[in-house]
């Protein structure tokens, strides 16, 4: 675990965000792919049944809602605000991921591969975040708490469709925050080289 | 005293009836919303296809109603973007939030909404071209090759980390059909080898959000490979 640990903090802080934002962007790529699979296939009643955004787990916690706000908030802010909306995925990605298998869609093989996909990519990330976290000082390592309370994806077959494809946009929301805010502090590491920002 | 009514009822008749017959008057037809992009993350423009007008003057309103809020807005602005448009500024754009979009078309007969659409601004981006794309003929130990680069379409903010971009080129020699892709990353310089001698080449380039939409192709460059056999052939019976 020490040799882990020294290695890492060994990482210059601008490589781990290029690998940070390199998973944060594959989780929001998985995420878009995922809502398409299931829009193919949404119930019609579906859109009309579908809790609204704000009813998502994590819509409490206050993000920018534009460029300017996001450009003026600190690294370790950004930092706070991205694991704290990872955090908050962790347990619902495991109501996702077993629910995936009995879901009543023709796809539903290929949907569970990918939440499990999602699942490492959002293991990796943590772990990397922390590492960061722990190098840009006490104020980035503030976490918010936002726990989910669902545990049941539902019972019937058009509650468990609508119940996964809105967990699903929440989580496709959030996961374009993470990798936007990773995105903005990796271009501010990387002052050094210009070529990438 | 039939005579001058029979007149009267003539002239009413000649009035009214070519009047009569375009009467087809009535309320506008449903507007449809077509299309909502952003070109940066930053503002974004939403277009409408009309539809009948009813045989009378229709004017067209875009209302939208922010997630989170009851508060119903007119568009800010229907003239930046053009005709049947509403553009958004930085002022009036925020992200992470859906926006519920209807347009109504309105006449003396009535009014008819379109069906709403919702977006939310992350999910409609698609860049401008890339712009000033310079494609020079180098050498590399006598054999000529293509530089090409190009810089980000200016409104698009890569710099902060805003919006990252990757750039795809393609290449053909004129004259022929298919074009040749060139994968280039983030990198905005490309080289281009095995050049055939004397051709000219057409190169564009364009550009893809991380997440989002490809921008069309930018405007073509034309460059004139030398003729480098005849011209070594040349030197050498010199």
């Amino acid at each position: 675990v020490l040799y882990v640990a020294a290695s890492c903090s060994a990482v210059p802080t601008n490589d781990l965000l290029d690998r940070a934002s390199q998973h944060s962007d594959k989780m929001h790529s998985l995420s878009t792919i995922l809502a398409q699979e299931l829009d193919s296939h949404f119930p019609p009643i579906g859109r009309v049944m579908t809790p609204r955004p704000s009813m998502c787990h994590t819509s409490s916690l206050q993000t920018p809602s534009d460029k300017a706000q996001a450009l003026q908030i600190s690294g370790s802010d950004l930092l706070s605000l991205a694991r704290s909306l990872l955090q908050a995925w962790v347990d619902p990605l495991v109501v996702l991921s077993d629910s995936a298998y009995t879901l009543p869609h023709p796809a539903h093989n290929s949907i569970s591969n990918k939440i499990q996909e999602l699942q490492e990519h959002s293991k990796i990330l943590g772990d990397g975040l922390d590492v960061l976290s722990s190098k840009m000082g006490p104020e980035a390592q503030t976490l918010s708490l936002l726990p989910y309370t669902g545990n049941d994806i539902g019972q019937d077959r058009i509650s468990k469709l609508i119940n996964f494809h809105f967990l699903m946009s929440c989580f496709r929301r959030d996961s374009h925050k993470i990798d936007s805010f990773l995105k903005v502090l990796r271009c501010r590491a990387a002052k050094m080289q210009p070529e990438m920002c | 005293m039939k005579k001058p009514s029979e007149a009267v009822l003539l002239l009413l008749l000649l009035f009214f009836t070519p009047h009569a017959k375009g009467t087809r008057f009535s309320p506008p037809g449903k507007p449809a919303l077509t299309r909502c992009r952003s070109p940066e993350k930053e503002t974004f423009t939403c277009w409408w296809e009309p539809g009948p007008d009813g045989g009378l003057t229709t004017t067209y309103a875009l209302y939208y109603r922010k997630e989170n809020s009851e508060a119903v807005y007119e568009c800010p602005d229907y003239h930046t973007a053009g005709e049947n448009s509403c553009f958004f500024n930085k002022n009036d754009t925020s992200i992470w939030v859906n926006y519920n979009i209807t347009v109504v078309a309105t006449n003396t007969l009535g009014s008819t909404f379109s069906d709403p659409v919702d977006i939310d601004v992350v999910y409609i981006v698609k860049p401008n071209p890339p712009e000033k794309l310079t494609v020079t003929v180098m050498e590399d130990k006598g054999w000529p090759f293509l530089r090409v680069s190009w810089e980000p379409p200016h409104k698009a903010d890569t710099r902060s980390g805003w919006i990252t971009l990757i750039y795809e080129l393609r290449v053909k020699l004129e004259g022929e059909d298919d074009w040749e892709m060139h994968l280039a990353g983030q990198q905005k310089t490309f080289n281009i080898f095995s050049l055939r001698s004397g051709g000219t080449y057409h190169v564009q380039v364009r550009c893809k959000p991380d997440h989002g939409f490809w921008s069309e192709w930018s405007s073509t460059s034309y460059i004139k490979v030398p003729d480098y056999f005849h011209r070594e052939k040349s030197a050498w019976i010199l």
